[in-house]
């Protein structure tokens, strides 16, 4: 194939493609006259086409963001970040993913709106995201007094934490039970959502500080016995809490494996 | 040179996980989407791999961009490679299109010129992803709503050409064929009768959108007349061909797409028999 043949092609295709996306393009020029319908309306099938799939794309990954804005509203923002951010990707699956922080940017004074939508985008992550199997309480149970000064956690893949400063599980359950939503309200404290998925259905929690602080910094491979230390040193109740917490991580399937035991963990 | 064919079969589609796994359904096989499956775990892959236990299962994707001037996107060819290893796939396909160029992806089938250059350039891709995959592929005929000034030759001898050149095997929609031909003004038999029939492996029936003055191809209401008379054609021409229905947007039921099956094996038996009493 000569070089000059593979530039017509490529011409055609990113003339074409430049007005899907801006429609600023003399594409028209190569498209062939004649027949039922005018060119221009040839073309705004497939530019109308691309912009209606990814907008019911957003629809879809972030169902309860729709519903809290309305069609209308939500439409519009899809529309617009469409027209900023093409795919770049051979699945939808990640198509998006900004969105949250082009609503933070959009809604500087409702930043309800974006926490909304980045625990949408969480929960369809957690929904197909990457199996594991857990370890229960009983894993716990033959560990040495060494095991636990040097014990960690591997948790599943799905699991993932996000700061929460409004009563946005609240709202994400009204709407998706078909009720109006509560009033967005500022949270006295701040919080921690925790989304991660058990067997196949997507779960979410919400954390206080002290056991948000905690599991990020387990998250990251802090020792228990640090994360202990630490609450150890703010907290009176500090035993009866870590020994709460650790018993809902393990029952609740957010732990895949025990690091720093002797037998390599579970 | 094709296959056996394995009868006829629906695209899977999430709203009939349950059914499939509550009970044996009268369908021969199923497609995938084969983007929907290529997911890191949870439901999708579950689902899959408890329906691929009873029926066979072929692999259709829309994002291999065989047309792009871009060059093949190695990691989609390794994940759909993956993905054909878990399901053993009859067979797997895509469309004769292009999906972007540039780095970037429309997720649409946006149509090519039918020049020579796309011809070299689609033949060239069909054969390393069929050097890849270790197997023939399918390339299906899209819908379309234009055509170029560089094309100089119809669809149906670019498709046969890619088809012979590449030594792939054809997908034929049925109803893609019915609605480019009353977008673009042609008879629709005349693109049939263009085809090598040696090489189609599977058809497609689906309904579409009638805009009055053109047709979109919506795969939201059921067959049609005009695209059931066609597929009776199509099945007087090619002989036993599997074929299937795509639903893709109100979805109905299961009993519905199976009672919509039942017509299209009613036409290709009836298509059969009329065959044999002319010979």
């Amino acid at each position: 194939m000569s070089t000059r043949d593979v530039m017509a092609l490529a011409g055609t295709q990113h003339g074409f493609q430049r007005y899907l996306f801006d429609s600023a393009s003399p594409i028209a020029l190569q498209v062939r006259p004649g027949g039922r319908i005018p060119v221009e309306k040839r073309l705004g099938i497939y530019h109308n086409a691309y912009r209606v799939r990814l907008v019911d794309t957003l629809r879809d990954t972030y169902e309860k963001t729709w519903i809290y804005l309305g069609d209308t509203l939500f439409d519009q923002c899809a529309l617009a970040y469409v027209e900023t951010h093409p795919p770049a990707h051979r699945s939808l699956r990640d198509y998006g993913a900004a969105l949250p922080d082009w609503l933070a940017a959009q809604f500087p004074d409702d930043p309800d709106i974006a926490e909304l939508a980045r625990m949408d985008a969480l929960l369809r992550q957690a929904f197909d995201g990457a199996d594991a199997e857990t370890v229960s309480l009983k894993a716990l149970a033959g560990l040495t007094a060494d095991d636990w000064e040097t014990l960690g956690f591997d948790f599943v893949p799905t699991l993932a934490l996000s700061p929460l400063q409004f009563n946005t599980p609240a709202i994400w359950s009204a709407l998706d039970q078909g009720e109006p939503p509560p009033t967005a309200l500022r949270l006295p404290a701040s919080a921690g959502l925790c989304v991660w998925r058990r067997g196949w259905q997507p779960h979410f929690r919400t954390l206080d500080e002290t056991e948000f602080t905690a599991l990020s910094r387990l998250c990251e491979g802090a020792r228990f016995a640090e994360v202990c230390q630490t609450l150890n040193e703010t907290r009176t109740d500090a035993s009866t809490l870590i020994a709460h917490y650790l018993r809902s991580w393990l029952t609740d399937g957010l732990v895949a494996g025990l690091t720093g035991v002797s037998g390599g963990g579970v | 040179m094709k296959k056996t064919s394995p009868g006829f079969g629906l695209g899977l589609r999430s709203d009939h996980y349950a059914d499939f796994l509550a009970s044996p359904q009268p369908v021969d096989w199923l497609e995938l989407i084969s983007e929907n499956y290529m997911v890191p775990g949870g439901k999708p892959l579950a689902m899959l791999d408890a329906i691929r236990a009873d029926y066979p299962v072929a692999l259709h994707g829309v994002s291999l961009s065989i047309g792009s001037t871009d060059p093949l996107d190695r990691e989609y060819l390794a994940r759909l490679k993956q993905l054909a290893r878990r399901v053993e796939p009859l067979w797997v396909s895509d469309h004769l299109c292009w999906t972007g160029v540039a780095g970037r992806n429309s997720h649409d089938l946006l149509p090519l010129p039918y020049s020579e250059e796309a011809l070299r350039l689609v033949v060239a891709h069909v054969r390393q992803v069929q050097d890849l995959l270790g197997e023939r592929i399918l390339l299906e005929n899209v819908s379309s709503y234009l055509e170029f000034t560089d094309s100089v030759m119809p669809e149906w001898t670019f498709l046969r050409a890619v088809a012979e050149e590449a030594d792939c095997l054809l997908l034929l929609d049925v109803n893609n064929v019915y609605v480019s031909s009353v977008n673009h003004g042609f008879d629709p038999r005349d693109y049939l009768r263009h085809l090598p029939a040696e090489r189609i492996q599977q058809i497609h029936l689906a309904g579409h959108s009638d805009h009055g003055d053109y047709i979109v191809d919506t795969h939201d209401h059921p067959v049609c007349d005009a695209v059931w008379a066609l597929y009776r054609e199509a099945c007087i021409r090619f002989g036993e061909v599997a074929a299937m229905i795509e639903r893709d947007d109100h979805i109905p039921p299961l009993a519905d797409l199976i009672a919509e099956l039942d017509l299209a094996r009613g036409i290709a038996c009836e298509a059969a028999r009329s065959e044999r009493a002319v010979a």
